[in-house]
């Protein structure tokens, strides 16, 4: 259906042409390279692994300079924020232009005057940092006013200066009773330490060392030609004078600022090239022919041939045939309908669908649609989303994934819309329209009808099981997987409505006696593919042991009501307060608009996020649990994702 | 007046009201607490990777809703506030008010605590992130429901 038919392609090249070769191959972009270096059968053939090209190298130090740059430089950018930043977007170039950019571009000056700025700018922050603790050990020292230097090198007298423990001081006191010659004063001090000079004549200066010991004393070593109030201002000047020339410096870097861009389209430029290095990896080669695997999109088959026939020639052996079906390697590549692509990311979230798989995004698209549409539920916040869509698709340059994002709540808000009307919910109430049904007060109709919707969704997800049991002819399983429980569960609801409803007794016996075929049915064939008696059987109660899990799925959907019933009481409330501030007079009026305008977009980003994950899970677990297993392989197309710009 | 007299006048009104609390206080301690796992978990990856703020704001949000659900089922609850309620009937409504908040409560816990591992998945890998939002909404199914219920009960009267 919707997965893009794949061919297979073995090609065989001279290894000098594979640079040119590949060089062309990026260009035509959908390529997916299968690695041949498992594969025991041509190793034993004496086939090798190609070596990775030494240039590698440089182009990894080309990658991480740029990178460097990039990272230097978007500190200073100022970039253009908020409406303008997104109708600019992102530059849109495909590959050639992209080559043909970068090739004009020589950042190396750039680069090596930004690192010679900043290892400029390194050294002076670490200077700042420098004298910034200097000038917090001088701090301590600013009652001392005497040249710090000359208080070294006395005949008689030793200097002490350093730290002692708050709490030793009355030791130290005491202590100190027991010397003459000795003076100590306290310049000063912190939370616990004290700040001490001292001094005391060389006869006494082992004694005082001593007590100076006990005491937990530790020296502090500071120099200075000047007193240390001086110091310190001559630090400040000098900090100044640091401050000045770090300014200046970033003024200049904050000048290449503007070659930013260009350095953004190297870097995607080297990164495409490191890719078509890397990928030798997954070749073999002879001593001279290189031999490469991989597959192509069925459709794109010419292209690449004349891909292939532009870079070589005539010197090469081309072998392209269709997939396999059932081979589990051929990645997998989705192509749908413009509207249901925009759902395609919903169906990759959960997993790729293998090839032989179906493609289920066009199936859950619509479902997705009316079940967006019910849990969100308000017209007014439709309307915001039509135009807030509409005008970013029309006026803003975005990429190829966020445009469909966008297009996707453009198709789903249309939904949001027709939902609000039928629920006459306008900003919750704000504005009075009658719709087809009130949820408030009719909520056991919405509650039936949340169901009904949910059987509709689970029986198709079984129907898709079957059509793809038929498609492969096996027609018993369709009737065993699925026949059964259609009989099991649709016998069984209308059942149980027939002793609820006066639908008449013929109704009601043919469909118990539907039921329970059903339900036979699947006890006898539930457990077919085990073996033994014991084991079938106990394998088939087990199916039929499932049907509490349709009970569970059911009751499941009524959070398609839950929802909506939750979001219109919100956005009710809301209204409320607004009303009770609309009372209060003028001041209460400007409150109100605010309070409105807040609470509403508050609420509307929070019935988007709740519908968004809710409907996903309805189609999770209660859809895809039907029939859809998924674990494709992605198709890799040869270029590297471009961060920078919108690579076409 | 003895005590079952007074109870019999006045505590329709009064289990009424004590309904509206407890959906109101239940299931905002559980979202509050919700919430608040999340943004501790959240606010270790912005020192590295301030730039994933979005995304971590939706996961912080999960765990919220519950609390709103609660606040929703409280102000319903109030529509149906009356001085002339019998004491069955409050009763009635205070009980119809304890799904939402003792599910409400435990499941924006458990949410959180989901949310918050889905952290852990935004951080390291974050194109995968979307999944960890769905394993928070698994948990949220519980509290949709006993709202669900909570809000038929309300409505299933008429007083």
């Amino acid at each position: 259906m919707a997965i893009v038919k794949m061919s297979n392609f073995s090609l065989f090249a001279f290894d000098s042409e594979r640079d040119k070769l590949l060089h062309e191959l990026q260009k035509f972009g959908y390529v997916h390279f299968t690695s041949l270096d498992k594969n025991e059968d041509l190793i034993e053939e004496g086939l090798e692994p190609v070596a990775i090209p030494e240039s590698i190298g440089e182009v990894d130090e080309e990658i991480s300079k740029v990178k460097y740059a990039i990272d230097l430089l978007t500190k200073y950018y100022t970039k253009e924020t908020g409406i303008k930043a997104m109708i600019r977007g992102m530059d849109n170039l495909n590959f050639e232009e992209l080559e043909d950019k970068a090739s004009k571009i020589d950042y190396l000056p750039v680069y090596h005057e930004l690192r010679e700025l900043s290892s400029k700018l390194d050294d002076i922050n670490s200077q700042m940092k420098d004298l910034g603790s200097q000038k917090d050990e001088l701090h301590h020292w600013k009652g001392l006013d005497y040249p710090i230097d000359e208080l070294k090198g006395f005949q008689r007298t030793k200097i002490f200066m350093g730290t002692s423990p708050k709490k030793m001081k009355e030791k130290f006191d005491k202590d100190l009773l027991n010397l003459n010659l000795t003076h100590v004063e306290t310049i000063s001090e912190d939370k616990d330490s004290i700040y001490l000079f001292a001094m005391t004549s060389m006869e006494e200066a082992e004694k005082f060392n001593e007590i100076l010991r006990n005491c937990g004393f530790s020296n502090v070593l500071i120099s200075g030609k000047m007193t240390a109030r001086e110091e310190i201002e001559s630090i400040d000047q000098r900090l100044r004078e640091l401050e000045d020339s770090s300014l200046e410096l970033k003024a200049s870097v904050e000048k290449l600022a503007d070659k930013l861009p260009s350095f953004q389209v190297v870097f995607e430029y080297l990164m495409n090239k490191k890719l078509r290095l890397m990928v030798a990896e997954d070749f073999l080669t002879t001593e001279k022919v290189n031999i490469i695997n991989g597959y192509i999109p069925t459709d794109l088959k010419e292209e690449f041939e004349g891909a292939v026939k532009g870079s070589l020639e005539d010197t090469y052996y081309l072998n392209i045939e269709e997939a396999a079906e059932d081979d589990p390697a051929v990645p997998v590549l989705l192509k749908n309908s413009r509207f249901a692509e925009t759902f395609e990311s919903l169906t990759t979230m959960y997993a790729l669908p293998r090839y032989n798989e179906i493609d289920p995004t066009p199936l859950l698209a619509p479902f997705y649609l009316a079940f967006f549409g019910m849990m969100v539920g308000d017209a007014g916040y439709g309307i915001l989303m039509l135009i807030a869509t509409f005008f970013v698709l029309r006026l803003a340059n975005l990429g190829d994934s966020q445009e469909k994002f966008i297009r996707f709540f453009y198709y789903l808000s249309y939904s949001v819309i027709v939902w609000g009307v039928v629920f006459g919910s306008y900003f919750g109430g704000a504005i009075p329209i009658r719709g087809l049904m009130d949820p408030a007060t009719q909520y056991q109709e919405l509650l039936i009808m949340s169901i009904v919707f949910g059987l509709i969704h689970l029986f198709f997800g079984l129907a898709i099981n079957a059509y793809l049991s038929i498609r492969e002819k096996r027609y018993l399983d369709a009737l065993f997987d699925v026949g059964f429980w259609y009989m099991a569960v649709a016998g069984g609801i209308v059942f149980l409505l027939t002793t609820m409803m006066p639908l008449g007794p013929a109704i009601n016996t043919v469909s118990k006696y539907v039921m329970i075929a059903g339900m036979v049915g699947i006890v006898l064939t539930g457990g077919r593919e085990s073996k033994g008696v014991a084991t079938k059987t106990i394998g088939g109660l087990f199916s039929l042991y499932g049907i509490s899990s349709y009970v569970g799925d059911f009751v499941s959907y009524s959070r398609l009501m839950a929802l909506g019933l939750a979001g219109g009481f919100i956005s009710a409330s809301i209204n409320m307060m607004v009303g009770m501030l609309f009372n209060i007079g003028f001041i209460g009026i400007i409150l109100g608009v605010v309070v409105f305008l807040g609470g509403q977009l508050f609420n509307l980003f929070l019935s988007l996020l709740g519908a968004y994950v809710h409907t996903s899970r309805l189609t999770y677990v209660e859809f895809f649990s039907k029939f859809y297993e998924g674990g494709g392989e992605f198709f890799r197309v040869f270029r590297n994702k471009a961060k920078y710009i919108n690579l076409k | 007046m003895t005590f079952s007299e007074f109870l019999v006048s006045h505590g329709g009104i009064f289990f009424a009201g004590l309904g509206i609390a407890v959906a109101v206080f239940l299931s905002g301690i559980g979202s509050a607490k919700g919430v608040g796992l999340v943004g501790e978990a959240a606010s270790g990856l912005m020192i590295e990777e301030p730039e994933k703020f979005g995304k971590s704001l939706v996961l912080q949000l999960l765990p919220g809703t519950q609390g709103l659900y609660g606040f929703v089922i409280g102000l319903m609850l109030l529509g149906k506030l009356d001085a002339s309620l019998g004491l069955a009937e409050g009763m009635y409504l205070f009980a119809a008010s304890l799904p939402v908040g003792f599910v409400g409560w435990m499941s924006a816990i458990a949410q959180g605590k989901t949310a918050a591992a889905g952290i852990a998945i935004l951080a390291k890998n974050e194109e995968q992130s979307t999944k960890g939002i769905i394993y928070a909404v698994m948990v949220e199914t519980y509290a949709l429901l006993s709202f669900v219920i909570s809000l038929i009960l309300i409505n299933a009267v008429s007083f």
